[in-house]
């Protein structure tokens, strides 16, 4: 009996003691690796800063010597180095828009304003489907120029409010910037179409490129055939070297078709730097053009370094996978139907170039397709199949790291009117009505839920 | 059955014991270390930078009122002097300095030559405002170095223009509001960002969810600066033998600036700075594997030797004392692979 009594007590011990233990044990989720082997773990200011974790040596040079060309600093011509900055332009180097590898900070001073720039158009499109060029301004507004010439315009904004409330009677307050252009140096026209655009977060960018056509395109659904209110269409924009059309992935409204377009258009209309892709200045054909014969002011070298950086830069794991409460938030954002244009997973097809980014298994949290978001995010300005009410859903892997990577005023959304994440959500229009209604009607400690989900990403 | 329940509670005592030896030691507290960085190694370097640049705003607005040999020599020395707190923060340059966006106003290179002629010789007003709305490129420690200590690094009182006098003044306080904005965004009673470094892990930290991430954060900035210094500001010039990509030539002053950015790493290794002495990383390396912890040192302490025992100036040295400048940055590179590969492990798996 004793002996009974004793080993009865001893195995409830044991039991007890190192239940603890056990329960940290629970099985990680499926997309605890959001960005597949290139996943690193790690909550901190630099997290996306760091080496994709399955680089080969070698690799790792490359990445570390191109970390140098996204930080290099351009200057105005002649100099011995980095010089063609401008003559406009609206930053100096890949690094001061995008702030520690994330989403730029919206700009406390319209004299700096990092990397929040406006794009331009009038009515129509181009041959390629492209937005039709403002006469004397072309497709951007460059805020800044060398000395002597003129920025294009400053922008100046004011914030219109406006309030929202949840079915449990909680308010929240929404705000968007209002832009106005003043001091333009020559007028512009009336019927100026424009999209503000704020720079997002670098991780991932080689796996969305990776992302097999074949797997973009059997999820589209432009006529809405499964009738769930939901469409999805990819854009089918230009791809300059080898003239053709293609399928869209990168860019706000999914303008850009792979990462070396993306970037060297970044340095020709962001910087002024003339490249092996896009030879001609931004400035072209309009007053302040430098008709100086040092085109490209790069060469393929350099533009190759500084597209190799954001792909092979790491996605941070999750985080906080097993707390009851992010899980629970997980199957509200399931349940309301987030997940339809917010697709959570893919399986990367063969990379053209680099096998690290091959057979990945990614949890990007997005479709990369165009939705209609509604009026209330609507730019109204068409870039190529993207309407004016249209725009790619934007990744959510590492949101939940945007303000400790960009600090406090680093926000959601193309114009970064959004300071949380709830304020995000309740932006939602359009396609994903139904998703954001069904959010107002969650209760506070569901809201919750579904925001600590979101920020385990 | 007294036995039994005394054997019996000796035995659950050793259980509880055993099974939560492991979670025992994850929590252990780092809070000493942390505020030991924080104060006297991070606050205190950036508390110095502002220091420094005031004496620089003072130096060069002397050398505007009495341009004489003696105060030219007392601004490039005040140069120099500043720059040392500089490049000791840039073991840490994560934080306000990027969030902010104050790294391009303190250290943007190279400088914009060709737009700092232009704006020398138009006649607009050269004042802080002025210099505060300019690129990065025509202000900070750069554009100030280039103008006092001329291309050649040679320039002598006589060649200074009434306007270059005026723009150094001008210059040296805006760079000193900037190295007062970053100072203050880390203060306690201003903007106090040293809050999220001494109190990560505690509930509401918005930064660092535990100790162990902010002191990831804390090796990830020593990796960078010792890959930079190796791979970036060593190797650029030697690899490409082209001075114009050495970041100090005007005033020869990289090989200070090198050895600098490796004590910045020394100084939050040990926890050190200046004549203050606290914990840093080391404590922790020297707890599980006391050979790394030595070998560390001795690498540091190797590195900054290298550094300085290259031959004659930096860049003269990429040319005729190449072998100096290949110890050096073999020297830095042998301690960037053990932080990365050796240290930087045993911080991530606490």
């Amino acid at each position: 009996m004793k002996l009974v009594q004793f080993l009865l007590s001893l195995g409830i011990l044991i039991i007890f003691s190192c239940q603890l233990k056990d329960e940290v044990n629970i099985q990680a989720d499926e997309d605890l690796k959001l960005g597949g082997e290139t996943s690193i773990t790690g909550s901190y200011i630099q997290g996306f800063q760091q080496p994709a974790a399955n680089l080969s040596a070698l690799e790792l040079e490359l990445h570390r010597s191109s970390d140098k060309a996204f930080g290099d600093i351009f200057v105005t011509a002649p100099s011995t180095i980095n010089g063609g900055l401008g003559p406009i332009f609206n930053q100096n180097s890949c690094e001061n828009c995008h702030v520690s590898n994330g989403r730029s900070p919206f700009p406390n001073d319209f004299n700096d304003l990092r990397g929040l720039l406006i794009r331009l158009s009038i009515d129509g499109a181009g041959n390629h489907g492209e937005p039709n060029p403002v006469p004397n301004f072309g497709g951007q507004l460059q805020t800044k120029a060398i000395f002597g010439k003129n920025p294009e315009a400053k922008l100046s904004w004011n914030k219109i409010e406006e309030i929202q409330t949840f079915l449990d009677g909680e308010q929240i307050k929404l705000s968007k910037p209002n832009f106005t252009f003043i001091n333009s140096y020559v007028a512009l026209p009336q019927n100026v179409l424009y999209s503000p655009r704020i720079a997002p977060p670098i991780i991932g960018l080689g796996l969305v490129e990776a992302i097999k056509e074949s797997d973009l395109l059997a999820i589209e659904d432009q006529n809405d055939a499964n009738n769930d209110g939901i469409s999805g269409k990819a854009n089918r924009v230009w791809d300059y070297q080898n003239a053709v059309i293609a399928i869209g992935r990168f860019g706000w409204k999914a303008g850009q078709p792979n990462l070396i377009q993306q970037t060297a258009a970044a340095y020709n209309q962001d910087m002024g730097i003339t490249n092996p892709y896009f030879k001609t200045e931004s400035s072209f054909g309009q007053q302040q053009y430098d008709a100086s014969n040092d085109d490209p002011e790069i060469d393929d070298l350099t533009l190759k370094s500084a597209t190799f950086y954001p792909q092979s830069v790491a996605v941070p794991k999750r985080r906080n996978t097993t707390d009851p409460t992010v899980r629970s938030g997980k199957k509200l954002f399931l349940q309301i139907k987030c997940g339809t244009c917010h697709h959570p997973k893919f399986i990367t097809g063969q990379h053209s170039e680099y096998a690290f980014l091959s057979n990945q298994i990614i949890f990007p949290y997005s479709d990369f397709l165009l939705h209609d978001m509604g009026d209330g995010l609507a730019d109204n300005r068409q870039e190529f199949d993207a309407n004016g009410k249209e725009w790619r859903t934007p990744p959510l892997w590492g949101v939940g790291l945007t303000k400790t990577v960009g600090g406090n005023n680093a926000n959601y959304l193309h114009d970064g009117r959004a300071s949380t994440l709830e304020e995000a959500i309740m932006w939602h229009g359009g396609e994903s009505e139904n998703s954001k209604e069904n959010f107002r009607k969650l209760s506070k400690t569901e809201r919750n839920a579904l925001i600590k989900f979101l920020e385990s990403l | 059955m007294k036995q039994v329940n005394l054997f019996l509670f000796s035995i659950s005592f050793f259980i509880i014991i055993s099974c939560n030896k492991e979670t025992i030691d994850k929590k252990t507290d780092y809070k000493n270390l942390l505020l030991n960085l924080g104060n006297d190694v991070i606050l205190a370097t950036y508390a110095d930078l502002d220091a420094k640049t005031i004496d620089l705003v003072n130096a060069l607005t002397q050398l505007e009122a009495n341009p004489t040999d003696d105060n030219l020599l007392f601004a490039k020395n005040a140069w120099r002097a500043a720059r040392i707190p500089w490049e000791l923060s840039e073991g840490f340059l994560f934080g306000p300095v990027d969030q902010q966006g104050i790294d391009p106003s303190i250290d943007s290179w190279p400088v914009n030559q060709p737009d700092l002629d232009a704006v020398l010789s138009s006649s607009n007003q050269l004042n802080k405002a002025y210099i505060d709305g300019l690129d990065g490129t025509l202000k900070g420690f750069h554009t100030i170095e280039y103008l006092i200590f001329g291309i050649d690094g040679q320039k002598a009182v006589n060649q200074f223009t009434t306007r270059q006098f005026e723009y150094l003044k001008a210059c040296a306080q805006s760079l000193e509001g900037a190295t007062q904005q970053l100072y203050y965004a880390w203060k306690p009673d201003q903007k106090n960002f040293i809050a999220n470094v001494i109190n990560a892990g505690d509930v509401g930290n918005n930064i660092y969810p535990s100790q162990k991430s902010a002191l990831e954060e804390v090796m990830n900035g020593l990796v960078v600066i010792a890959d930079e210094v190796a791979n970036g500001k060593i190797n650029d010039p030697l690899s490409q033998q082209n001075a114009n990509l050495e970041e100090s030539r005007f005033s020869s002053n990289s090989k200070q600036d090198f050895a600098n950015n490796i004590r910045s790493i020394k100084n939050v290794y040990l926890g050190i700075y200046k004549n203050s002495f606290g914990l840093g990383i080391s404590s922790i390396v020297a707890n599980q594997n006391s050979k790394l912890d030595q070998k560390v040192k001795i690498e540091l302490d190797a590195a900054i030797l290298a550094i300085e025992s290259i031959q004659g100036t930096f860049t003269s040295a990429i040319f005729n004392a190449k072998p100096s400048v290949e110890n050096a940055q073999q020297k830095v590179r042998a301690l960037q692979l053990t932080l990365e590969s050796e240290v930087l492990p045993i911080i991530s798996n606490l």
